[in-house]
């Protein structure tokens, strides 16, 4: 680029605008991170003194322990029936065609720019519907199953987009070349497609996990006892402003950092700013 | 042709999920808006008590500030991204890519946990008051009056602290969209824009601005649609300071089992979210001629 004064002076204020962004969208995190090995009683910052005190605190005590398990199980489920039940979709839309494919589309990724607010109190109402109507009998509200439903249908659409990002990449000429070969229909997806978009396929299921290990409003309808982390440290966020907090935060940053790299090597970061467009 | 209705049977186990836990539970949610709220008991039928309620003084009020919190969560984001993005632009790949992580992997981050983070930061006990304190300009401003005299600088449990939390929640919600139509720019016409004297203020005024238009409106939309329905960074970060109409929804089903009206205020969220997006499609279509 050519650079006359003036532009390079722009480029250079540019840069320091963006450091600042940076700083604003990292900051935070740092501090949380810095305050989680607090050996005090309570926050300030800096610490006055550090320890791992606030790690062993979470990882021994029950509550912590329980919601930790919670959200752990249910993200665990959620991820691979997401996957599973999105990539399905995703490869139904990609491989048909038929009137109101769009619409079937839109309907399919609704979930994300719904309010969540609004999907957690009616999946709340159907909850309540289902433990108290006799012959279901099924405990809705505050169970595991429940949660997994739930988020499973939050996570759906970022895993349609995902996989159908990697299904628009491939090379079709492949799976044409299987079927001439005398390959099925299933053989084809199992052996062929399958492998061939198995980065959307890995970036469906760490999103859903992600997504689902974080998810707060439509839970916080839904529970009641079984609490899963982001409910357990909002209750303790409310009631005192606990260094347990900032510890648990910084062990799911860590968790959520890992899975991003993994994201990020797969390409995969990429297709979220598809979602997005 | 036989292979189409197969491919077409792939979508039954997601329709089917949906018809469950989607579409099921907002049509009761439309069902319960028209009940009757009555000594705690709800009665089904054709009553407008909920939609009336919305429009009554209190309500209205809430949901206005709920929309003006929520512009000035989408303004404060579109001037923070603006800069990201053309940064974006301009790097090679590689510093591209890291500044998509940078960008990105905070949006995987709980929410709370985001939150609590700037508890930590703006709260009286956080850490600019405690500087604040420390060079005694809390001090000054309590002589003045300016703060009262347990307290220290304003910076949560109010409007900011509401509207600072978002912003940084829905930052990347903005920063994309606007990338991919800067990156759509053909970079000749900047650069013969350039040649023919364009100072870097008439070029973004004239070329880079207004071709970015389709990514803005859509990072303007998304934004707003999300803080319209945003429960807890405004109570984390409002204190009791700042009432949105998700709270007041919340409220009326967890404390007082009042389904009808908060039925009938999530049934006014959402046309409203309907109408902006209604309304975004259509300056879609005017800056695309």
């Amino acid at each position: 680029m050519a650079a006359s004064p003036g532009n390079r002076a722009s480029s250079k204020l540019l840069f320091i605008v963006n450091a600042l962004i940076f700083i604003f969208i990292f900051a935070p995190l740092v501090i949380v991170v810095i305050q989680s090995f607090t050996n005090e009683n309570h926050m300030g910052f800096p610490p006055e003194s550090y320890g791992v005190r606030w790690y062993a605190y979470v990882m021994t005590d029950d509550d912590w322990q329980n919601s930790f398990m919670n959200s752990l199980i249910v993200a665990s489920i959620v991820a691979p029936l997401s996957m599973i039940v999105g990539g399905m979709a995703a490869l139904g839309l990609d491989r048909s065609d038929f009137r109101g494919k769009q619409a079937v589309f839109s309907y399919l990724i609704a979930p994300m720019v719904l309010p969540h607010i609004v999907l957690g109190m009616a999946l709340f109402r159907i909850g309540l519907f289902l433990d108290t109507s006799e012959g279901f009998a099924l405990n809705a509200t505050d169970s595991l199953w429940f949660y997994v439903v739930a988020h499973t249908t939050i996570t759906i659409p970022y895993a349609i987009i995902t996989i159908g990002a990697s299904l628009q990449t491939l090379d079709r000429n492949l799976e044409e070349a299987a079927q001439i070969l005398g390959a099925s229909y299933f053989k084809t997806i199992f052996f062929i497609t399958i492998p061939l978009i198995k980065s959307g396929l890995i970036g469906a299921f760490i999103f859903s996990f992600i997504i689902s290990f974080d998810e707060f409003i439509v839970t916080y309808f839904l529970a009641t006892f079984n609490q899963t982390l982001p409910i357990q440290i909002y209750s303790t966020l409310m009631f005192q402003l606990e260094p347990s907090i900032a510890s648990i935060s910084t062990l799911m940053l860590a968790l959520t950092a890992l899975l991003t790299l993994v994201l990020m090597s797969r390409g995969q970061l990429v297709s979220f700013g598809k979602i997005i467009k | 042709m036989k292979a189409n209705k197969r491919s077409m049977t792939l979508l039954l186990p997601a329709l089917v999920l949906y018809l469950i836990t989607f579409t099921a539970p907002l049509v009761v949610l439309l069902v319960l808006s028209f009940g009757r709220f009555d000594k705690s008991i709800t009665t089904l039928g054709f009553h407008l008590d909920g939609y009336i309620k919305f429009f009554e003084p209190t309500y209205l009020r809430v949901f206005f500030d709920t929309f003006f919190i929520s512009v000035y969560i989408t303004f404060f984001c579109l001037i923070l991204s603006f800069p990201v993005a053309i940064l974006m632009r301009r790097v090679q790949p590689f510093m591209k890519n890291i500044i998509l992580f940078c960008v990105i992997s905070p949006l995987l981050t709980s929410i709370i946990v985001r939150n609590s983070a700037w508890m930590l930061v703006l709260g009286n006990q956080g850490i600019i008051n405690q500087f604040a304190d420390y060079i005694g300009l809390n001090d000054v401003l309590r002589d003045m009056g300016l703060i009262s005299r347990f307290a220290g600088l304003p910076l949560m449990n109010n409007v900011f602290g509401v509207v600072l939390g978002t912003v940084h929640v829905y930052l990347p919600f903005m920063v994309l969209p606007i990338y991919a139509s800067l990156s759509a720019i053909n970079p000749s016409i900047e650069e013969s824009a350039r040649n023919l004297g364009a100072s870097s203020m008439q070029l973004f005024r004239n070329i880079t601005w207004p071709l970015s238009l389709p990514g803005v409106i859509a990072g303007c939309t998304l934004v707003f649609i999300l803080s319209m329905g945003l429960y807890v960074t405004p109570v984390i970060m409002g204190g009791n300071k700042v009432v949105t109409i998700p709270m007041i929804i919340t409220g009326l089903v967890r404390d007082r089992y009042n389904w009808p009206t908060a039925s009938a205020f999530s049934v006014m969220l959402l046309i409203t979210i309907l109408f902006t997006v209604y309304v975004s499609r259509l300056l879609q279509r005017s800056v695309k001629v």
